[in-house]
C-alpha cells in the first residue's frame, strides 16, 4: 500500500523482489548506468566484466544447487564444458573435421543450457542417493570422466592441442562478435559483447531469483536444512534433488556456451578441476543461497586478477616478472586461496553478508538491532 | 428520522445522523468502495469494504432478529478485537438492541457475572475459550443462543444453543434476501435517547457496573471526535487505525468505532496484543490512542534499544534527544518550535526521529493521545522530542470517553487539558472533586438507581471520583478521590504521580504506593522482567524466575537507585522511604489487576499485606 510499505494486503505483493516504487527505480538507474559504463570503459576491461557477467550465470547455477539445495557439486567444470561445446558445435560453423549447425545465438544459447540440463538430470538420480562427501566425490569424477571425452571425442571439441571456436555471435544476420554500426554511431565487439553478456545475466539473474522466490526455492532449501524433515513435510527428494541438478546444469550450459565467445578459442583441458574449485570459490566469497551474492562473487574473483596486476605498478615488492620477492600470478595464488580461508572463518556469508551487514546498520538505524 | 438533529450541518453538507448505524449506512453509500476493514489472516490483510461493512451489518442485524432479539435486549459479545465484534456491536444497535461487550479475559466467575447481569439473549463468543466459559455457567435464563466466531474445538460440542458465526451469518443474508426492509426502519426510528451499548466499568472496588450509554452519546462522541481531528488538520487519504485497546472499553470503543465512522477511516485489526509493535509498525496508524502502559513501554523499549546501539548512533541520539527536549519544552511553552528549533527539528528527523518513529510504527502518526489512565510528564515529553505528537486526554466511560484534552498548540504538561468542546462544562466541588457535564453523560447504571444517583447528580453534573485543580484554563488531576492518601502527619499525597514517576524507569512495570494513616510512604514495585532480565544478562547474574530474579541484591540495589531518582521530584513528605519488590507478575485471571490492567488496591493490601508491614 502507498506509503505503508509493509502493509500487504496480497500475497504477490508480500513477496515480490522489489517490493517499494524506490527500489524498482534504483534497479533501473542502477542497470542504466551498467549498460551506459560500456560507452566509456576501455576494451580490456570490457572484456574482463563482460567474463565476469557470463560467470555469474554460471555461479547463480552452482548457487542453485549448492548454496540453495545443499549438494555440494565440484563437477560444474564438466557442465561448463557441456554447455560450451553443445555452443559450440549448435552455432559453430561446419567444417570436414568438425560438427556446426551455425544456428543463431537466440537458438544455440538455450540448447547449450538443455543439453547440459538433460545430462545434468540423467546424472542427477544416482547423485540423489548421495550426500555431502560422498556426493562431491562423485561429482568430481564428472570432471575426470569430462576431461578424457573432450580429449577424445574430436569431432565436436576439435581435440587437444587443436580447439575449435565457440559458437558465433550471430542473430538474424547481425554479427555481435565484430564491430559494427547502430543508429549512426560506431560500437565495438567488446562492446556488444558486453551488453549481450548483461542482458543475458540479467534475465538469468532475474529467473533465479523467481525459482528460489518460489515453492521449488522453498523445497531446495527444505532439502539443504534437512532432506529427512523435507521429506517427511511432504517433499519428494528425487525430483527436487534431480531438478537442483537440472536447473543448475542448465545455468552452467548457458555460461559454458558464453565464456569463450570473449576469447573465442575453446581449449579442451579448459574444464579441469580447478576450474569446479574457482567456481565452488566464487560462490563462498560471494555467498552461498544469495543470487546477489553469486553476481558479487563471480565479479570479484573475475576482477582479482586485474587488479593485483594493477598493484604490481605501485607496490614495489610486486614484479611482473619472476624476479623479485613475489610475482603478481604468485600473489594472484596466494591472495585466492587466503580469501577463501578468510571468507570461510570470518564472513561465511560472503561479500553478500558484508552487503547485508551494512544494510541492517542503516536498515537498524538508530537501533543496532 | 424521529430524532430531531440539534447541531447544524457539516459544510460538506452531509447530514449528522442519530446513530452509529445510521452512520455507516450514509458511509456505505456515499463510499462504498472505499476500505473500512482489515484483519491479518495466514499473513496478508484481508480487506472489506464499507459497502461489504454494511451489508454484513445488515445481515448480522437480520440474523439477531431471526433468532428473536427485539428493541431493548442485550447482545452480549466476548471476544477480541475483530471484524465480527464491530459488525455485532452495529447489528445490535441496528435493530435497537443493546450491545455489551465482555473481556476476553474476563474469567468464568466474571463472565457468569455479566451475563446474568446483563440479562443477554445471545452471546458471541470468539472461540472454544470463550464458549466454555459461558457453557461453565449455569442458571442462565434469558440466553438463548451462543453464537461462537472460530469452529475450532467447538464443532463437537453438543449444545442446543451453540451456533456457528458462518451459520449465524448465512441465515442472516437469506433474512435480508427476504426482508430487505426492515434493518433501514429499525435503524430510522431509532430513538437517540434509548440506551445503545452496555460498558461494564472495571471495577477497582466492587462487582462491575455497566454503564448505559445512548445513542446520543455514541453520536455526540463521534461529532465531537471528528471536530476534534478537523481542528488539528485533516490528514491526507483516508486515515488508518490499528484495533487493538479492548473494544468493550469505551477508549477504544471511542476510536475504532465512534471516531472511524466519524471520519470514514479505515479499521485495522491487530492480530493480537502480542504483534501489536508489529502490527503499527505495518499499518503505521494515523491517530493512534494508548495507555500509559504502552507509551511506558515504547519509552523503555527504545532506552534499551539504545544503550545497546553502537557508538555513532548513541553519540547521534543523545544529542538530539537533547535537542528534541528542549524543543518539546519551547512547543509547550509557546506553541512552536522556533526559528533555529523548527531547523535543529528537521535535522534531527532526517538523522535520527523519522527512523525512530518508523520502528515505532509512528511515523504517520498525526496526533497519538494517552488516556485510561494518568501518564508521567516525562514520557510525554519524550515522545514530543522525537517528535511524535502524544498528548493526554480524559475521559471515563461514564462520558463516553470524552472529557478534556490538550492539543498541538494548547497543551500544558501534567494536565489534562480543557473541555474538548463547547459541549462539555467542568467544575470542581469544593473537596476539588471535578463535575462534568455534557451530551456525553451516560444514562445511568443498569438495573443500579442508587450507583446512578450518587453519580449524577439532580441538576445533571456527573460526579467523576477524580479530585483536580485549576491550572490557569488547564484541569490538572490529583487522583482518584478514594485513592489519596493521607498520612499520619495528615498530609494529602497523590499516589498516582509518584507511582507514575517510577514507572518512568523501563525496570518498573507496576507500582503501588502505600503510606494512608502511616508515617512515611512505601511502595510495593513490581519489575518489568523484559528489560531487567536484558540487563542482569548482561551484568553477568544468573536467576531462574521472576521471583529469583526479584530477590537479587543488584536487583533490588537498581531498583533502589530507580526510586531514588523518581523521589528528587517530590518533597520530603512525598518521598518513597523503602519498597519490596513483588515476588510475582500480577494477573488479571487472579484478581490483581482490573482486564485493563490497573491495580486492585484493596486486592493487593490484602495478599501482601506482610511484606507491607515488614516496611513499618
Amino acid at each position: 500500500m502507498r506509503g505503508r510499505p509493509a502493509l500487504f494486503t496480497r500475497y504477490e505483493s508480500d513477496s515480490a523482489m522489489l517490493p517499494t516504487t524506490t527500489q524498482r527505480v534504483w534497479l533501473l538507474v542502477g542497470l542504466l548506468v551498467v549498460a551506459g559504463a560500456a560507452v566509456w570503459l576501455p576494451r580490456d576491461w570490457l572484456i574482463l566484466i563482460a567474463t565476469a557477467f557470463i560467470a555469474s550465470v554460471g555461479v547463480i547455477g552452482l548457487n542453485l544447487v549448492t548454496g540453495y539445495a545443499g549438494q555440494v557439486s565440484l563437477g560444474h567444470a564438466f557442465f561448463l564444458g557441456v554447455g560450451a561445446y553443445a555452443g559450440a558445435a549448435f552455432g559453430g560453423e561446419a567444417t570436414d573435421k568438425l560438427v556446426g549447425f551455425g544456428l543463431d545465438v537466440v537458438l544455440w544459447i538455450p540448447l547449450a543450457g538443455l543439453v547440459a540440463a538433460v545430462i545434468g538430470a540423467a546424472i542427477a538420480p544416482i547423485a540423489v542417493r548421495l550426500r555431502g562427501l560422498y556426493l562431491a566425490f562423485l561429482t568430481l569424477g564428472l570432471v575426470f570422466l569430462g576431461e578424457h571425452v573432450f580429449r577424445e571425442w574430436d569431432s565436436v571439441t576439435g581435440g587437444p592441442g587443436i580447439g575449435r571456436k565457440p559458437g558465433v555471435l550471430r542473430l538474424a544476420g547481425w554479427r555481435f562478435d565484430l564491430d559494427g554500426e547502430i543508429a549512426g554511431y560506431a560500437v565495438t565487439r567488446e562492446q556488444q559483447i558486453y551488453w549481450l553478456a548483461l542482458i543475458v545475466l540479467i534475465i538469468m539473474a532475474f529467473a533465479a531469483k523467481n525459482i528460489v522466490r518460489s515453492r521449488i526455492g522453498r523445497a531446495f532449501a527444505a532439502v539443504r536444512d534437512r532432506d529427512i524433515a523435507a521429506e517427511v513435510m511432504g517433499i519428494d527428494l528425487t525430483r527436487y534433488k534431480v531438478l537442483a541438478f537440472a536447473v543448475s546444469s542448465f545455468y552452467a550450459g548457458v555460461a559454458g556456451s558464453l565464456l569463450f565467445t570473449v576469447t573465442g578459442f575453446v581449449n579442451t583441458n579448459s574444464f579441469n578441476l580447478l576450474l569446479s574449485f574457482a567456481y565452488i570459490a566464487m560462490v563462498v566469497i560471494g555467498g552461498a543461497a544469495s543470487i546477489t551474492g553469486s553476481i558479487m562473487g563471480a565479479t570479484f574473483l573475475t576482477l582479482l586478477p586485474r587488479l593485483i596486476d594493477g598493484a604490481g605498478g605501485v607496490l614495489p615488492f610486486l614484479k611482473v616478472s619472476s624476479q623479485g620477492l613475489l610475482s603478481t600470478s604468485q600473489l594472484e595464488r596466494i591472495v585466492f586461496g587466503a580469501l577463501i580461508i578468510g571468507f570461510l572463518i570470518f564472513e561465511p556469508r560472503g561479500l553478500n553478508g558484508i552487503w547485508m551487514r551494512i544494510r541492517n546498520y542503516w536498515k537498524a538505524w538508530p537501533f543496532s538491532y | 428520522m424521529t430524532a430531531t438533529i440539534d447541531r447544524p450541518s457539516r459544510p460538506d453538507g452531509s447530514i449528522r445522523v442519530s446513530s452509529l448505524p445510521g452512520r455507516l449506512r450514509e458511509l456505505a453509500s456515499r463510499q462504498p468502495e472505499s476500505i473500512a476493514l482489515r484483519e491479518k489472516e495466514f499473513g496478508i490483510w484481508r480487506e472489506t469494504t464499507y459497502g461489504e461493512y454494511w451489508h454484513d451489518v445488515q445481515s448480522a442485524a437480520m440474523a439477531m432478529w431471526q433468532l428473536g432479539v427485539r428493541p431493548g435486549d442485550k447482545v452480549a459479545i466476548q471476544s477480541e478485537n475483530r471484524e465480527s465484534w464491530v459488525i455485532a456491536d452495529l447489528a445490535a444497535q441496528a435493530i435497537q438492541a443493546v450491545s455489551v461487550g465482555l473481556y476476553a479475559t474476563n474469567p468464568t466467575a466474571e463472565v457468569a457475572y455479566l451475563l446474568r447481569h446483563s440479562e443477554s439473549k445471545i452471546l458471541i463468543a470468539e472461540d472454544q475459550e470463550q464458549v466454555d466459559k459461558a457453557l461453565a455457567v449455569e442458571d442462565l435464563p434469558d440466553l438463548e443462543k451462543i453464537v461462537y466466531v472460530e469452529p475450532r474445538g467447538v464443532r463437537a460440542y453438543i449444545d442446543p444453543r451453540l451456533m456457528s458465526w458462518a451459520a449465524f451469518m448465512a441465515a442472516g443474508r437469506a433474512a435480508l434476501e427476504d426482508d430487505p426492509h426492515r434493518v433501514n426502519g429499525l435503524v430510522d426510528t431509532i430513538d437517540q435517547e434509548s440506551t445503545a451499548t452496555l460498558v461494564y466499568t472495571s471495577g477497582t472496588t466492587g462487582p462491575p457496573k455497566g454503564a448505559m450509554l445512548s445513542h446520543r452519546n455514541l453520536t455526540w462522541a463521534s461529532e465531537s471526535a471528528e471536530d476534534l481531528i478537523a481542528a488539528g488538520g485533516l490528514p491526507k487519504g483516508q486515515p488508518q487505525l490499528l484495533s487493538y485497546l479492548p473494544l468493550c472499553h469505551v477508549f477504544g470503543r471511542l476510536y475504532d468505532v465512534c471516531g472511524a465512522l466519524a471520519m470514514g477511516s479505515c479499521v485495522n485489526f491487530a492480530e493480537s496484543i502480542e504483534t501489536v509493535v508489529a502490527d503499527l509498525a505495518e499499518i503505521q496508524p494515523t491517530y493512534f490512542p494508548a495507555p500509559p502502559r504502552i507509551w511506558e513501554k515504547m519509552h523503555a523499549l527504545v532506552n534499551i534499544r539504545m544503550s545497546d546501539a553502537s557508538f555513532v548512533k548513541k553519540a547521534l541520539y543523545t544529542v538530539f534527544l537533547k535537542v528534541g527536549m528542549k524543543n518539546a519544552e519551547r512547543l509547550l511553552a509557546t506553541g512552536s518550535r522556533g526559528f533555529v528549533g523548527e531547523i535543529l527539528h528537521k535535522v534531527g528527523q532526517v538523522l535520527v526521529y523519522r527512523s525512530l518513529q518508523r520502528k515505532l510504527g509512528m511515523q504517520r502518526c498525526r496526533q497519538a493521545t494517552s488516556g485510561a489512565a494518568p501518564i508521567a510528564p516525562e514520557v510525554i515529553k519524550f515522545f514530543l522530542a522525537i517528535g511524535i505528537p502524544l498528548y493526554e486526554g480524559w475521559g471515563m466511560t461514564e462520558t463516553t470517553a470524552l472529557g478534556t484534552g490538550n492539543l498541538p498548540g494548547n497543551a500544558r504538561l501534567g494536565t489534562i487539558g480543557k473541555a474538548v468542546n463547547d459541549d462539555v462544562m467542568i467544575r470542581l466541588e469544593d473537596d476539588g472533586e471535578i463535575l462534568i457535564k455534557s451530551p456525553g453523560i451516560f444514562q445511568g447504571y443498569f438495573k443500579n438507581p442508587e450507583a446512578t444517583a450518587e453519580t449524577i447528580d439532580a441538576d445533571g453534573w456527573m460526579h467523576t471520583g477524580d479530585v483536580g485543580e485549576w491550572d490557569g484554563d488547564f484541569l490538572r488531576i490529583i487522583d482518584r478521590k478514594k485513592d489519596i492518601i493521607i498520612t499520619a502527619g495528615g498530609k494529602n499525597v497523590s499516589p498516582s504521580e509518584i507511582e507514575n514517576q517510577l514507572k518512568v524507569s523501563p525496570f518498573i512495570k507496576e507500582a503501588m504506593v502505600i503510606g494512608d494513616r502511616r508515617k512515611y510512604l512505601t511502595a510495593l514495585i513490581g519489575i518489568e522482567l523484559d528489560t531487567t532480565s536484558n540487563w542482569a544478562q548482561r551484568k553477568g547474574i544468573t536467576f531462574t524466575t521472576y521471583r529469583d530474579l526479584s530477590e537479587k541484591p543488584e536487583v533490588i540495589a537498581l531498583i533502589q537507585k530507580q526510586v531514588d531518582a523518581a523521589n528528587e521530584h517530590f518533597a520530603r513528605v512525598e518521598t518513597i522511604k523503602r519498597f519490596v519488590l513483588i515476588p510475582k507478575e500480577l494477573d488479571h485471571e487472579e484478581g490483581e489487576l482490573t482486564a485493563t490492567q490497573k491495580l486492585k488496591r484493596k486486592v493487593l493490601e490484602d495478599r501482601f499485606s506482610d511484606l507491607i508491614e515488614q516496611m513499618y
